[in-house]
């Protein structure tokens, strides 16, 4: 009796993303050359691209077309994007208002998450396979997305599409500006990793070419003259900018004049290579003595303070001296600040305070440098009393630069790079009795396939298991060529599609935590599926999905009778701070 | 003060009160005439019946029934409460009947069990991580005969390149049996270091005699004794906490099935009032 089944490898575009769910056409070859036809795709040169990954091919498999009506809704503030938008022609409409009194605090429209009920979680117990991995045919699955009071849906093909009922009303209501044909929307999210920063929806009818991240990655890695990677940094800089400076306390209150002048000022700096998850591997093998000399320096303790330093993604560490070395005394996230409580200081004083600690960048950093005669002018001129920040001891409001935990526990968590997790698992083995409870309910979870085991790093009690950490950078997306492991539209968990899953093997490999597995798959009889070419087993990747569809959270620190294991939210110090607490 | 001596404390004050008010209740009824064996006794099997529930939580570990630890505080706590219960039940007295006194010694097994099971999980965890590398459990045995291989190797080594018999006396005499398979576990558990010392001695006592080449092998086996010693470590400790459930649980459950026998054949024979 055959073990095994023959199939055709997985390879990347097997699936195109126009067949992807809820596509509502497919992308025919008149569909390309009339994008091929457009600007800026017609001034890209296609002899640049690699032979294996051919202009057209990209264009023809990691794209589709989107034709919407008036009030059609394509992103969702707060939704995590995997596309970028290019308007082929008509225009739509981005909603500008802050998110608390915004059109997307009231009108959602937002799929619930879809959890299991009751019946279907308990129903898991006996409908579980007995086989280890096993996998259905490829099929794709439609989600039924819920409409808030004032969206609607419609149908679109296949796919069923969300729109504001009344535009008009709208409209009057909330602020919004126009982008028009041959503008880009959506890439900024999309290539930074990040949620969607508006609410966008059509103005009239109108099409748009929807590119997967990983298309437009590479082309603009073939974009020869950088034109495409310029235009982008342009954009942010043109649209972006002012809202992320706004999320500083110290400039929410600039007026827009004063805004326009301080967009025109402010630096970017970068550190380290943003497509590219080597660095964090690199790092992650050297010893702690090493990581501080390998991370280029922000700035320099005891250096003059020549601006607010704004985390725009990446990873920073702060640190003092301490004899003849460095240690770590906090770190640094997108969103976070460093240099106001000291440039408030000098102004307050009326001399130079230089900076109290130093900033490293770990791996891939990117930051905004506001310069202290604009954060002086701009920021503390107006202020009659000086900020919170200014005075010499508490830390700025977004930023940490003290912590109670243990100094070496810091140095430990930022050097392995666990400060990146918004779910890691932490065991605490004083309070652990190795019953490996969490690990049976996560296989449980599972269809009878556990999706982490209990083993990694241990710095003193504290294990940081081989669990999906759920990065707030996540490298293991870097590398994936069809965008089977991706952001969770609704809440930003990182998961994988088994549907599109070749089994490259690219995000494991990536991964520095060894939190992603390759395993074989089988299907329902358990025999093994191999490729139909050389018979070798057909692998996918398999990880954490912080148990997405359960009702009640995490499976795991669910099970563990003994509240050792946790997962925590690295991003904050106070978080991590009250998790540890014993 | 603690996250963990905080609940503590707030757990422990919240069974003082409930065991206080049981004992209160409990001698108000007998001064009424009640007979409050009945009363005391549906109480206990009742609570033995919920805190058997505990296991059944951990087989359905993924439908939303609260968090297991907390189900275990309860369960810690209730058990205890038993206590209160199981005295009152029995009036401070030892039962008379055979049947009686092995239910009671059921019960006292099984409570003790728990109490047994609560020091080695609270206990066992920290001393797990003080010594040795973290091992799974099921791969000690894989661990074990890796370190017996290589010792092995390097006696057979010595004894072709020696022509003295020194090392492999000592093995076969002293160090075979040890490398054959877990050792010590009740020394282990108590926490003592005194057959390692022994090794170690035994070892220690044939420097004198060995050549140089033979004093590194034996420096080599030295540090595979010590490894040895820690997977055992680790053996006997992982397997205890393992093992006293297989201890518990069975008691349990035979708990309950002599509590029916005992409650039919009170309510039989002493009728139901």
């Amino acid at each position: 009796m055959s073990t095994s089944v023959s199939i055709p490898r997985p390879r990347r575009w097997d699936i195109p993303f126009c067949q992807e769910s809820e596509s509502p056409r497919e992308m025919l070859d008149e569909d390309v050359d009339r994008v091929l036809g457009t600007a800026p795709f017609s001034e890209l040169d296609a002899d640049g691209f690699k032979k294996s990954l051919p202009l057209r091919e990209i264009l023809k498999n990691d794209t589709r077309i989107l034709s919407l009506e008036q009030g059609d809704i394509v992103v969702r503030l707060g939704d995590w994007g995997n596309t970028a938008f290019f308007i082929l022609n008509g225009s739509v409409r981005v909603e500008i208002e802050p998110p608390d009194a915004g059109l997307t605090a009231t009108l959602p429209g937002r799929t619930p998450p879809q959890k299991k009920s009751l019946f279907q979680t308990v129903a898991q117990l006996w409908q579980n396979h007995r086989e280890p991995e096993f996998r259905a045919s490829p099929g794709m699955q439609a989600g039924e997305p819920a409409a808030g009071d004032a969206v609607g849906t419609r149908s679109d093909g296949a796919a069923t599409r969300l729109f504001v009922q009344d535009v008009p009303a709208v409209l009057n209501e909330y602020r919004t500006v126009t982008i028009d044909e041959g503008h880009w929307f959506g890439e900024l999210a999309a290539l930074g990793r990040t949620p969607r920063t508006a609410t966008v929806f059509a103005d009239g009818p109108c099409e748009l070419l929807e590119i997967r991240w990983q298309g437009l990655r590479d082309i603009m890695r073939h974009d020869r003259d950088g034109r495409l990677r310029a235009w982008i940094e342009g954009v942010f800089r043109e649209r972006a900018l002012s809202a992320f400076l706004r999320t500083e306390t110290f400039f929410e209150d600039v007026s827009d004049d004063a805004m326009a002048e301080l967009v025109e000022q402010v630096e970017f700096e970068t550190y380290g290579n943003y497509d590219s998850p080597q660095p964090f591997r690199e790092l992650a093998k050297q010893g702690a003595e090493l990581h501080l000399e390998n991370e280029p320096f922000v700035v320099r303790q005891g250096d003059y303070p020549n601006g607010v330093i704004l985390i725009r993604s990446g990873l920073a560490r702060l640190s003092e001296k301490h004899h003849h070395g460095h240690r770590t005394i906090g770190y640094l996230m997108p969103g976070q600040s460093y240099g106001i409580s000291e440039i408030s200081e000098g102004y307050q004083k009326q001399e130079a305070v230089p900076f109290r600690y130093s900033l490293t960048a770990i791996g891939y950093l990117n930051v905004v440098v506001v310069p202290t005669p604009v954060v002086e002018k701009l920021a503390l001129g107006k202020q009659t009393s000086l900020p919170a920040a200014a005075s010499p001891e508490p830390a700025t409001p977004k930023s940490q630069e003290s912590s109670d935990i243990d100094g070496f526990l810091l140095d430990f968590m930022v050097n392995g790079r666990f400060i990146q997790g918004t779910a890691t698992m932490v065991i605490d083995l004083d309070r652990c009795t190795r019953c490996d409870d969490c690990v049976r309910a996560c296989a449980v979870a599972h269809d009878n396939n556990p999706r982490f085991i209990r083993h990694g790093p241990i710095h003193g009690q504290y294990m940081f298991a081989n669990a999906c950490l759920h990065c707030s950078d996540p490298v293991c997306m870097i590398e994936c060529p069809t965008g089977s492991i991706h952001r969770n539209e609704r809440d930003g968990l990182i998961v994988i599609t088994d549907q599109t899953c070749i089994g490259c093997a690219q995000c494991a490999n990536n991964c520095p935590y060894d939190a992603i597995r390759m395993v074989e798959i089988r299907d329902d009889d358990g025999k093994f599926i191999v490729d139909e070419k050389n018979n070798r087993p057909l692998t996918q990747a398999t990880k954490c999905d912080l148990c997405q569809q359960i009702p009640g959270g995490p499976a795991c620190q669910r099970a563990c009778p003994h509240d050792a294991l946790q997962r925590i939210d690295m991003r904050m110090l106070e978080t991590v701070e009250a998790a540890l607490q014993p | 003060m603690n996250r963990r001596t905080r609940r503590r404390i707030r757990n422990g004050s919240i069974l003082a009160f409930v065991a206080v008010v049981l004992v209160l209740v409990e001698r108000l009824l007998e001064i009424s005439h009640w007979r409050t064996a009945y009363l005391t006794g549906w109480l206990l099997f009742g609570m033995i019946v919920v805190l058997a529930l505990y296991n059944f939580r951990k087989q359905l570990a993924i439908v939303p029934l609260g968090t297991s630890a907390g189900w275990l505080q309860f369960h810690i706590y209730a058990g205890l409460l038993t206590g209160v219960v199981f005295l009152l039940h029995v009036a401070l007295r030892i039962p008379n009947g055979t049947f009686e006194c092995v239910l009671a010694a059921a019960y006292a097994a099984t409570f003790l069990s728990g109490i047994v099971g609560l020091a080695m999980s609270r206990s066992f965890p920290g001393r797990l991580t003080a010594r040795g590398e973290e091992v799974l459990f099921e791969r000690i045995p894989v661990y074990l005969k890796q370190l017996r291989d290589h010792v092995e190797k390097v006696v057979f080594k010595c004894a072709e390149a020696s022509d003295t018999t020194a090392i492999s006396d000592l093995y076969v005499n002293d160090l075979k049996s040890f490398f054959e398979r877990p050792r010590n576990s009740f020394w282990h558990l108590v926490h003592s270091s005194r057959p390692r010392k022994r090794l170690l001695l035994a070892i220690q006592s044939q420097q004198r005699f060995l050549a140089d080449d033979e004093r590194d092998a034996m420096e080599t086996i030295t540090r595979q004794v010590q490894r040895k010693d820690d997977l055992d470590y680790q053996y006997a400790l992982q397997g205890a906490l393992k093992l006293w459930l297989f201890v518990h649980i069975p008691l349990t459950y035979g708990l309950l099935v002599l509590s029916i026998f005992h409650g039919l054949a009170a309510c039989a024979y002493g009728g139901i009032s």
